[in-house]
């Protein structure tokens, strides 16, 4: 067991949403000083990668980017989302034992449906690996801790109807915060109850309450879910000097939150704090990965104990752990049909609202119940931008643990939209045979692309 | 007319070129004492030539790695501001090592200031040792050089005579423990380095040679011989620097091409990357410690014409060690010398010897004299192989902080394998055919580091960082800081004062004809946002004249482009 572990360091310098925006070139810039100034590299544990491009169909076995994956993705995007793949392939083939992609831009806001840029990201990094993996190496089971101070509602929205990936989001409570979601009781659908977890903290949460969390959530589930591969979004803005969180978590505890949850891939997320928190957050994080001492990685304005947090508080998270574990463990001995109706598809109404963009999307998301496999996804989708006409999407999404039935349906349900031709683009996903097509109406004409 | 001379550990090669033609070119045998060597050189490839004549001698010597090597230098002891960060048990140097309080930020703000008491302990540590030579190297000294220079002068108050070397001035970029390293190293052989120079000189003085005198650097550029006792360490490896050099001039302008140089104990493979020598990413290791020296990728594989050949068992082994020389040439063991003598592949030595070492070999597993010559010869062959491969992959790896560099990388395989040095012609063609590409011997191979030495030019590089919102700007090269004058500070002024610099740095170094073409190789701006009001501008801007040689060495006379 000495293997290595494997960086990717992407900062994108040359690229930004805008010059002024938290999202720019500047922002991995003190990081990097401070591991090139450490020789981090050097290190004999630490291997580091050339970042690669992720292609088109990557994208498209994960998202439906409307019109097409071109229209939503630079260059940068697919360097992020590729070098997260790479790392997945050097885990899997066994030549390191976990890895760091430290890359911009992020991307767990990025749902299925992508109109456009929500929360800086565009599309899902993680996700994009998650399917990945799935598709070139046939892994199955995987569990995504999100430990961004943002509710990671596009990795929520990919595999609420995923029975095989676990996804856990502590951040800071949605009530105070963007996205404004991410409550106890979102649970997963039907076919994945409780697979998704969810721990809205109270901003001011410190260290020892987040240590409660990890301990006695996070890591209890993440184990008895036994997933073959784990990943982080390592986000970075639970930390106490974060410009857009209001939270007071320190370097030294995200790296041994990292210890402890040990990943095989760390992915970047946010993390604003570029100059206070970014340097320290992800020397630590990277130490912490390598089995390195991290212990004199310190903020030049931290002492111990200067974060105390209220009884109260502190209480209710206590509460919520318990009431989340209670939802774990009778995950499988619940009335599904109680809860989720017994029709034929489960569906719910959704609204999203694009911050970056600014653009309004009003969706209807079908889950087909079934015995045999989670069962396909249908989406409506409509989005408005300002003063422009706006766009219909439809589009079908097909599981790769698919049954059979199942996928011969999801193909007459799409073929069925192509006639009816109420939608500008109908999209048929299937992840069963790697297959992805695109039908614009406008010009009748399709697009397919296979993996 | 110019030449080259590559003082190396048995031989030293000198080449006199006249207007692109090799007009004499020797090989002597090198000795304890390198002026002597290198005098007989020179005398041999100046026998009628007026002295006068000579424009230009640059050196290539391995001096300065040797010194390192052989431990022959004056005990430096290290005194570390490093500050948090990576626990300082990774701080080891084989020598006293202290640390004491202190520490910058990277942006080169104060976030810990030195504490007097620690300063006057360690320094008294040390004199209770015996040293009197002190490298003093803090984390982020290169943003901010204040720490450094307040113990440097506290050394200096208490001991006059001490000769204290700060980090900032020997290198100027980021990685702190690899600055340790080359601070180490600059302050232990800045002595012996400047005598060397002083020898040179003498010299050449006697000789009546009043051209420019250069030495080669690692990263294949050259400098004035009597201006690089400022960085003595950057002249480690420039033997493969020199190689590689020789090659490109050698062949014609813009190929891509393994340069691979086989010599008793060891092969240097080197790539030259549509007509320009790969830069190494990591900087020169020195034995098992990386330095913050700039060099050209060369990959050292343990194994050469005379590296033994044993049988164990049923197989056959090639070691990396060396014991003598060749069978056929009176050595005790079988070697790839023999091997390649067997089959016909070179002229060396004597047959009847090399057959037996063979058959010493192969008689116990019933195998002919030319199928265990083959093996071994395959062996080798591999194993140079391989290591060709890695080295493009591990190029393809490199990597890349912006979007564009991303971009931009392409997949390049070698069009030839060029062979230099002594075992070279016999393994050559194996080697090409194996990786499907054309087998080149040049002329001259045997002195290709002298030309190479004689080819090189001058490389001058500034890299300016500025911090608009601190007000102030650093050059690494200098491990100069200063105040930035102009408000607003725009990109443009950025790159006039690096430009600036790279003239200055000319002059001082008495190179000012090399700047007269330079490139940007590197120009980010960073914008500052702090509470959404942009508060400044970092400029990261590199700027250098075009690496190169002087020309190719024509068929018939004249440089060619
Ligand atoms: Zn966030
Ligand atoms: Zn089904």
């Amino acid at each position: 067991m000495n293997k290595k572990t494997g960086l990717i360091f992407f900062p994108a310098f040359d690229w930004a949403i805008s010059p002024t925006h938290p999202e720019r070139e500047e922002r991995l810039l003190y990081t990097r000083d401070q591991i090139f100034e450490e020789g981090v590299m050097d290190l004999p544990q630490i291997h580091e990668y050339a970042p690669r491009l992720a292609s088109l169909h990557d994208v498209s076995r994960t998202h439906f980017c409307v019109p097409r994956v071109q229209s939503q993705v630079t260059e940068a995007h697919l360097i992020a989302a590729g070098s997260t793949l790479q790392l997945g392939d050097s885990v899997v083939s066994g030549e390191i034992k976990n890895g760091f992609a430290m890359v911009r831009p992020p991307g767990h806001h990025a749902m299925r449906v992508v109109h456009g840029n929500r929360g800086f990201c565009s599309i899902n990094n993680e996700a994009i690996l998650v399917e990945y993996l799935r598709r070139r190496h046939g892994i199955r089971k995987i569990a995504i801790v999100d430990s961004d101070a943002h509710h990671g509602d596009g990795t929520q929205d990919l595999f609420y109807h995923d029975p095989d990936v676990l996804f856990i989001s502590f951040h800071q409570d949605g009530r105070t915060i963007f996205p404004g979601t991410g409550f106890t009781n979102e649970l997963g659908g039907p076919g994945a109850y409780a697979r998704t977890l969810n721990v809205p903290l109270p901003p001011g949460t410190a260290d020892e309450t987040f240590m409660y969390v990890v301990d006695n959530l996070v890591l209890p589930v993440v184990k008895d879910f036994q997933p073959e591969i784990i990943i982080n979004s390592a986000g970075q803005d639970n930390h106490y000097t974060d410009p857009l969180g209001s939270m007071r978590f320190t370097a030294r505890a995200y790296a041994d939150f990292t210890k402890k949850l040990k990943p095989h891939l760390a992915v970047l997320e946010g993390g604003y704090a570029i100059e206070t928190a970014l340097p320290y957050i992800n020397l630590a994080i990277i130490l912490a990965l390598a089995d390195v001492d991290y212990s004199y990685v310190m903020e030049p304005d931290y002492w111990p104990g200067r974060f105390k947090e209220s009884p109260e508080k502190t209480a209710q998270v206590h509460r919520m752990v318990e009431q989340l574990l209670e939802s774990w463990a009778n995950r499988d001995k619940v009335d599904i049909p109680k809860i989720f109706g017994v029709g034929k598809y489960y569906q719910r109404k959704k609204f999203i609202y694009y911050d970056t963009d600014y653009i309004e999307e009003e969706q209807i998301e079908k889950v087909r119940m079934c015995a045999d496999c989670p069962g396909y996804i249908i989406i409506e989708s409509r989005a408005e931008r300002g003063y422009r006409a706006p766009v219909r999407i439809y589009a079908v999404s097909i599981p790769f643990q698919a049954c059979h039935s199942c996928q011969s349906e999801a193909y007459d349900v799409y073929e069925q939209a192509k006639k009816q031709g109420e939608c500008d683009y109908i999209y048929m996903q299937d992840k069963s045979t790697d297959t992805c097509i695109t039908y614009e109406k406008d010009k009748g004409q399709e697009w397919v692309s296979e993996g | 007319m110019y030449i080259g001379i590559d003082v190396g550990g048995t031989s030293t090669n000198a080449v006199l070129l006249d207007d692109g033609l090799v007009k004499a070119s020797a090989t002597v045998p090198s000795r304890d004492d390198i002026i002597t060597s290198l005098m007989e050189a020179l005398d041999r490839i100046m026998k009628g030539v007026p002295a006068e004549l000579i424009e230009r001698v640059v050196f290539s010597t391995t001096l300065i790695t040797n010194l390192i090597a052989e431990k022959k230098y004056d005990p430096v002891g290290i005194i570390l501001i490093p500050g948090p960060g990576l626990s300082h048990v990774h701080y080891q140097y084989n020598t006293d090592t202290l640390f004491i309080s202190g520490a910058m930020d990277y942006r080169g703000r104060e976030i810990m200031p030195l504490r007097d008491q620690e300063i006057a302990n360690a320094i008294s540590c040390l004199s209770t040792k015996g040293y009197k030579k002190v490298a003093v190297v803090g984390k982020f000294s290169s943003r901010n050089n204040k720490h450094e220079k307040e113990v440097a002068s506290r050394i200096k108050s208490l001991h006059p005579d001490w000769h204290v070397e700060m980090g900032h001035q020997v290198a100027g970029q980021l990685n702190f423990p690899r600055r340790v390293v080359s601070t180490m190293l600059a302050c232990a052989t800045r002595d012996k380095y400047s005598f060397f120079v002083e020898s040179v000189q003498a010299a050449l003085n006697r000789r009546g040679v009043e051209g420019l005198v250069y030495i080669l650097k690692a990263d294949g550029g050259t400098m004035p011989l009597s201006k690089v006792t400022g960085v003595p360490i950057e002249t480690i490896f420039s033997g493969p620097a020199a190689s590689t050099l020789g090659v490109q001039a050698l062949i014609p302008p813009g190929e891509t091409a393994v340069v691979v140089d086989i010599g008793g104990t060891t092969t240097d493979l080197a790539l030259i990357l549509s007509g320009q020598p790969l830069l190494s990413s990591r900087g020169a290791p020195v034995y098992d410690q990386l330095t913050q020296v700039r060099a050209l990728a060369v990959k050292s594989v343990a194994v050469g014409g005379d590296s033994i050949v044993e049988r164990v068992g049923k197989e056959i082994l090639v070691y990396s060690e060396r014991l003598g020389a060749p069978f056929c040439l009176g050595g005790p063991m079988p070697t790839p010398t023999d091997a390649l003598r067997v089959l016909g592949l070179t002229r060396l030595g004597n047959a009847k010897k090399a057959l037996e070492a063979m058959d010493m070999l192969g008689q116990p597993l019933g195998m002919s004299h030319s199928e265990v010559a083959q093996r071994i010869i395959n062996m080798v062959i591999d194993l140079v192989v391989q290591e060709i491969e890695a080295i493009f992959k591990q190029w393809e790896q490199e990597p890349a902080y912006r979007v564009w560099e991303v971009l931009q990388k392409r997949k390049e395989r070698p069009n030839m394998v060029v062979g230099v040095g002594g075992a070279a012609s016999g393994f050559i063609t194996q080697i090409a055919a194996k990786i499907g590409a054309n087998p080149v011997i040049p002329p001259y191979a045997q002195v290709a580091n002298a030309i190479g030495a004689a080819v090189a030019v001058p490389t001058l590089q500034v890299n300016l960082r500025a911090d608009t919102e601190q007000g102030y700007y650093t050059i690494e090269q200098e491990g100069y800081q200063g105040k930035i004058e102009k408000d607003p500070f725009t990109e443009e002024d950025a790159l006039l004062l690096a430009g600036e610099w790279l003239k200055k740095r000319a002059e001082k170094y008495g190179l000012n004809q090399a700047v007269e073409k330079k490139e940007f190789t590197r120009r980010d701006v960073f914008t500052m946002v702090r509470n959404w009001i942009t508060t400044g501008r970092i400029y990261d801007i590199s700027v250098q004249t075009p690496r190169g040689i002087i020309g190719h060495i024509g068929a018939r006379g004249g440089f060619s482009d």
